[in-house]
């Protein structure tokens, strides 16, 4: 046979062989690209759901009420199918075309979380007229579910509730006894119901706040007052106008009819309250062990093969340290109430799934998003059942949140220097010109309107500082109680230790709780 | 004579046919194939930076390690492009009815590089804001098999041509300071 006919031949064969082999590795390219495509959408969608709910929030007077919560997260899963809808060139597919192939979104909170997801309505006598009747298969938001565990060693049988940050629950019964209460768990905290120190750090024991504020008189003309004198009580402002106190709801003024007292030692409270609550939760429930935690409805145990005392100050760690044994056991129980929840509501999908949908499964999350799960306000996406290509996309996303009102966290603290900046608390630039101490909230922007006015304003004037708020070039990455306590003891920056201790005290106490009497908080402030 | 001339012609077009096209359409390949390598990458290091918000040497020796497995030697740029809002506050200040504008000053790959290098050997961390925005691009620097044998048959030959280019960029969604 002649050479030419050899290469024909040999390019008869090869040449086929090639084609296939170029069209599949560009079908392999193409459904990874699109997968990679579909995430960074889903987290796109997932960030615009978090930042509605951000602004909904920092907006709204009401934001840690609980309708109000539910206002604001229903909206926020608005825009997240709307940005998906416009991520995924689907503009004017509804939510309900795309709710197939989310089986559902997360919201955590401070003391548990909501899952968006499909559920059968239930509902035994119905008004006339009503918008959902018994059976319906709806999608929306289910009951709030907490962070919780129950402990049941014959005398005590308590179920406790936790929180993003060492704040407790405890609601059952001691020794037959009722009980429910609830606080912060503090270690270190010393000194005297009228002088407190925290970590060797004495706590500011009465101090006059001030921020600008606007609002809408009731004869819808817009108001405001700088450096306007306020206290900040379970969630709520109360402004003082030259002796008249008032407070804001929607953006409207509302007049207070007994006045304040203009100097508040909510940080004070906070730390005595705390130092209370932890030596009574040590005295009836030091005896508690991690796997004395059983789920709350099934009774299985929690935490199974380790076993250690929760609230003990073994090796030699106080109770808010990262890696105390109440830390390690809080982490548990919250990642155990979210897993739970949300495999069953997972699965749960599937039976009001299409038929032709495929089964949706529960992704399993890595350890470092636990992470911010466990350390942060945040939302969870899931969306699978989208074809691409050679494969089903089955993805997930993580978005954390951490401008809220929710939970004071310790990085939530911002420092104001006299030279009208603000800076990260651990911001190495920080001088000892320290002004005071707010919660980040307080320096973003805030709008009010009357329907025909809009306004903006930022309750504080300070502009963010370059090396640590608006680039983060000289922020110390450590854990700030040591840093603080460091920069107390060693003399460098007093003053700031006693800000921002008394500053975290002071907004933690201010926040709403659901357990707290508004009726005796009040009081507390008169 | 003229038999020869064709035998030997014959020799060289079979094997044109018979090696080169078949090694050009693998090295095709092999470019498909990186360049899926570098896009998934470079995907997934920016949205992990944008998810955290942290941009250290670990991740990015990790990602430069992840695209050099391909073969080939790249350029990466990268680009943080960071949001001040103090210019946008001082108008809202100064008229509360109008929101001022956001402002970006951008900082570019030696920039990053010097904040992230480590430093008396102490590893360092670029901590981007939410709001800011990350953008990564790649091009490989080498010229690959695939470029060497089409150069040679069909000059195509130029210094900024590239085959292998990826670019991913997107807001940062999380604060990276902090604890």
């Amino acid at each position: 046979m002649k050479y030419q006919s050899l290469a024909v031949i040999f390019i008869i064969i090869i040449l086929p062989i090639s084609m296939i082999l170029t069209s599949y590795v560009q079908n392999q390219v193409k459904t990874l690209e699109l997968q990679t495509s579909y995430d960074t959408k889903l987290t796109n969608a997932t960030y615009d759901a978090l930042k509605a709910y951000q602004l909904n929030a920092i907006n709204s007077s009401t934001s840690d009420l609980a309708n109000s919560k539910l206002r604001d997260i229903e909206a926020s899963v608005n825009t997240f199918f709307n940005s998906m809808a416009t991520h995924f060139n689907m503009d004017g597919y509804n939510k309900e075309i795309l709710q197939e192939y989310v089986p559902a979104l997360v919201y955590t909170m401070y003391d548990g979380f909501y899952i968006y997801s499909p559920f059968t309505n239930t509902l035994e006598e119905a008004d006339e007229g009503a918008t959902y009747s018994n059976g319906d298969e709806i999608y929306g938001l289910k009951p709030y579910i907490f962070y919780s565990a129950r402990y049941n060693t014959g005398i005590i049988d308590v179920v406790i509730t936790y929180s993003l940050d060492n704040y407790i629950t405890v609601q059952g019964t001691i020794n037959g006894a009722p009980v429910n209460k609830s606080g912060y768990l503090l270690d270190n905290i010393g000194g005297t119901t009228t002088a407190r120190t925290y970590r060797g750090v004495p706590i500011k024991s009465s101090e006059v706040l001030v921020e600008d504020v606007r609002y809408t008189n009731s004869d819808g003309t817009l108001g405001s007052i700088n450096d306007c004198t306020y206290i900040k009580v379970n969630g709520v402002k109360y402004y003082n106008d030259n002796g008249t106190w008032f407070s804001i709801l929607n953006g409207e003024r509302y007049n207070q009819g007994s006045s304040f007292s203009e100097t508040n030692s909510a940080a004070l409270m906070y730390y005595n309250d705390s130092y209370e609550f932890t030596s009574w939760v040590r005295d009836n429930l030091g005896g508690l062990m991690s796997h004395d935690a059983v789920d709350t409805i099934t009774g299985e145990r929690i935490e199974e093969t380790v076993d250690y005392n929760i609230f003990s100050t073994d090796r030699n760690k106080s109770i808010e340290d990262t890696d105390s044994n109440f830390n390690e056991h809080r982490r548990a129980i919250i990642k155990y109430s979210i897993q739970k929840n949300l495999s069953i509501a997972i699965a749960n999908y599937n039976n009001y799934a299409n038929a032709e949908s495929p089964n949706f499964q529960m992704p399993e999350l890595k350890e470092d998003e636990w992470d911010k799960i466990i350390n942060n306000i945040s939302i969870i996406s899931f969306m699978q059942g989208l074809s691409i290509g050679g494969k089903i996309y089955n993805g997930y996303t993580i978005v954390t949140n951490t401008d809220n009102e929710e939970v004071v966290a310790l990085d939530s603290i911002y420092i104001r220097t006299t030279d009208n900046q603000y800076h990260k608390a651990t911001d190495t630039d920080i001088g000892t010109n320290i002004a005071g101490a707010n919660l980040n909230v307080d320096f973003e922007r805030k709008t009010v309107t009357n329907g025909q006015t809009t306004q903006y304003y930022y309750p504080h004037e300070e502009l963010g500082c370059y090396s640590s708020i608006v680039g983060q070039t000289k922020v110390e990455v450590t854990d700030i109680n040591d840093y603080m306590e460091e920069k107390y003891s060693s003399a460098q920056n007093r003053n700031l230790a006693i800000e921002y201790f008394t500053a975290l005290g002071r907004e933690r106490y201010g926040m709403y709780r659901t357990n707290n009497n508004p009726d005796v908080e009040v009081e507390k402030f008169r | 004579m003229g038999d020869t001339l064709i035998t030997v012609i014959a020799i060289i077009l079979a094997a044109i046919l018979m090696f080169v096209f078949p090694l050009m359409t693998m090295s095709d390949r092999t470019d498909d194939v990186s360049q899926l390598t570098v896009e998934t990458a470079t995907t997934e290091f920016v949205d992990d930076v944008r998810t955290t918000g942290k941009l250290t040497m670990d991740k990015y020796s990790r990602f430069v390690e992840d695209i050099s497995s391909t073969g080939n030697t790249y350029d990466v740029e990268m680009e943080a492009q960071i949001l001040d809002e103090n210019p946008g506050k001082k108008t809202t200040q100064a008229e509360p009815t109008k929101i001022g504008e956001n402002v970006y000053y951008t900082m570019y790959t030696s920039q990053i590089m010097d904040s992230i290098n480590p430093e008396n050997g102490q590893t360092r961390t670029l901590a981007l804001k939410e709001g800011d925005i990350f953008s990564v691009n790649v091009k490989n620097t080498n010229t690959t098999l695939s470029q060497q044998l089409k150069n040679f048959f069909y000059s195509v030959t130029g210094n900024d041509t590239y085959t292998i280019a990826a670019e991913h960029a997107g807001i940062v969604t999380a604060n990276g300071a902090g604890n």
